[in-house]
This record gives structure tokens, C-alpha cells and sequence, in this order.
């Protein structure tokens, strides 16, 4: 009973999710977030008046649902960069790897890439608002 | 000492979560769990096993936080969004 209860609850927790994602990519899609005052604007822009690392994410989200690239680049490149390494990293991580795999998960993902990623964010706050 | 973190995978480093807080969530939080990912990374390559583990938490914790917080000041802009729009709605009504 209690078991039947919680299957229940993981798919409705699913159905749940994909329902929100696709609302969210109709909404970015259709909506530009430039446009309006809609969508949250970055505390940390609203402060200080320096663009963070996410800046403009939302805006580029939009631009890309519409397969603007050049356009989304221009608003995060970081973003649309990141896009390949992330789902790479979100596959590696799901699925159990064999030898060859995990030896470029430690390429890619391991110690020294995590610190080239970690030097790659701050240099790109940091070059984003000194260009 | 390396016998013991060849051939496995290291425990979750959260480095796809961080890097995803950091751009939508747009909070520093964000950067704490890529440093924490470089800690779970390193001290597990290094046979600090139990280490790893134990930044593998911390990382958890601080991009669950920075996720949260993210969510967190979203929903509240929006509840401002709304509330100020039916004010205005309001004041629209008694004006005219």
C-alpha cells in the first residue's frame, strides 16, 4: 500500500517535471525576456551594475529556442558553449562507464579540467566587463 | 594508494549541476560547488577516497543552496511582478 503510494508519486513527480520543462520552453520561447518585465533580472547586475557569469542566459535561452545562435552568443557565449560539455557530462555521469570511457571522463571532467573550467567562468566574468 | 581510484568512477562531483546554477541562478553559489567539484575530483585521483566523499557532500549542499536560492528569488520577483501589477490594476480602476 505504502510502496504502491510512492509509485504513484515518483510518476506524477515525473509528469510533473516534463510539464513544467515544456511550459518553460514555450514561455522562453515565445516571450522575449528583453522585452518585458516578466522574467527575474540578475540581483547581482541590480547592485553592483556589473554583469555576472549568467547574465543574459535567459535572454539567449530565448534566442536560441529560435535557433538564433550568433544572437544567443553575443548574449552568453558561455552558455552556448557550455551546452555541449554539460550534456556530455550529464550522459557520463547517468551511465556506468567502462575503462576506456572513464579515462576520458578524467580527461574531461576530472582534476585538472575542473580547475580549467573553474579559471574558464572567472575569466569570463571577469572579461565580459572589462571588454 | 592508486590501485584504489583505478577502474571506478568518482563519487558525484556536481560539477554539470554548478556550472548550470552558475549561469541561471546567477548567484556566487554557483562558483562555490565548481570549487568543491575541483576538491571531489582531485582528492579522489589523489586515493583520498573518503575525502572525495565528503567534498562530494559539500558540493551537493551548496548547489542544492544556490539551486534553492535561485528559485527562491525568482518566485519572490514574480510575486512582486504580480502584486505591483494589481495595484496598478486597481489604482487604474479607482482613477478612472
Amino acid at each position: 500500500m505504502v510502496q504502491q503510494f510512492w509509485v504513484a508519486f515518483n510518476r506524477l513527480k515525473y509528469i510533473f517535471i516534463i510539464v513544467l520543462a515544456v511550459g518553460l520552453i514555450l514561455l522562453y520561447k515565445n516571450v522575449d525576456p528583453a522585452a518585458g518585465t516578466l522574467f527575474p533580472q540578475c540581483p547581482f547586475r541590480q547592485l553592483t551594475g556589473y554583469q555576472c557569469p549568467g547574465c543574459g542566459s535567459q535572454r539567449a535561452v530565448h534566442q536560441l529556442l529560435n535557433f538564433h545562435v550568433k544572437e544567443a552568443f553575443s548574449l552568453n557565449a558561455l552558455l552556448v558553449l557550455s551546452i555541449p560539455y554539460l550534456v556530455l557530462g550529464f550522459v557520463l555521469e547517468k551511465i556506468s562507464l567502462a575503462k576506456k570511457l572513464l579515462i576520458v571522463r578524467k580527461t574531461l571532467y576530472g582534476p585538472a579540467a575542473t580547475i580549467v573550467v573553474l579559471i574558464v567562468v572567472l575569466a569570463f566574468w571577469i572579461g565580459r566587463n572589462i571588454s | 594508494m592508486e590501485n584504489q581510484s583505478t577502474g571506478q568512477k568518482p563519487p558525484k562531483s556536481w560539477l554539470v549541476e554548478s556550472i548550470l546554477v552558475t549561469l541561471f541562478c546567477c548567484l556566487p553559489l554557483g562558483i562555490v560547488g565548481i570549487v568543491n567539484a575541483t576538491k571531489v575530483e582531485s582528492r579522489f585521483y589523489a586515493g583520498d577516497v573518503s575525502g572525495a566523499t565528503q567534498a562530494s557532500a559539500d558540493a551537493a549542499k551548496w548547489t542544492k543552496i544556490g539551486f534553492f536560492a535561485g528559485i527562491a528569488v525568482a518566485v519572490c520577483y514574480l510575486i512582486f511582478i504580480f502584486l505591483l501589477g494589481g495595484a496598478a490594476i486597481l489604482g487604474g480602476l479607482q482613477s478612472s
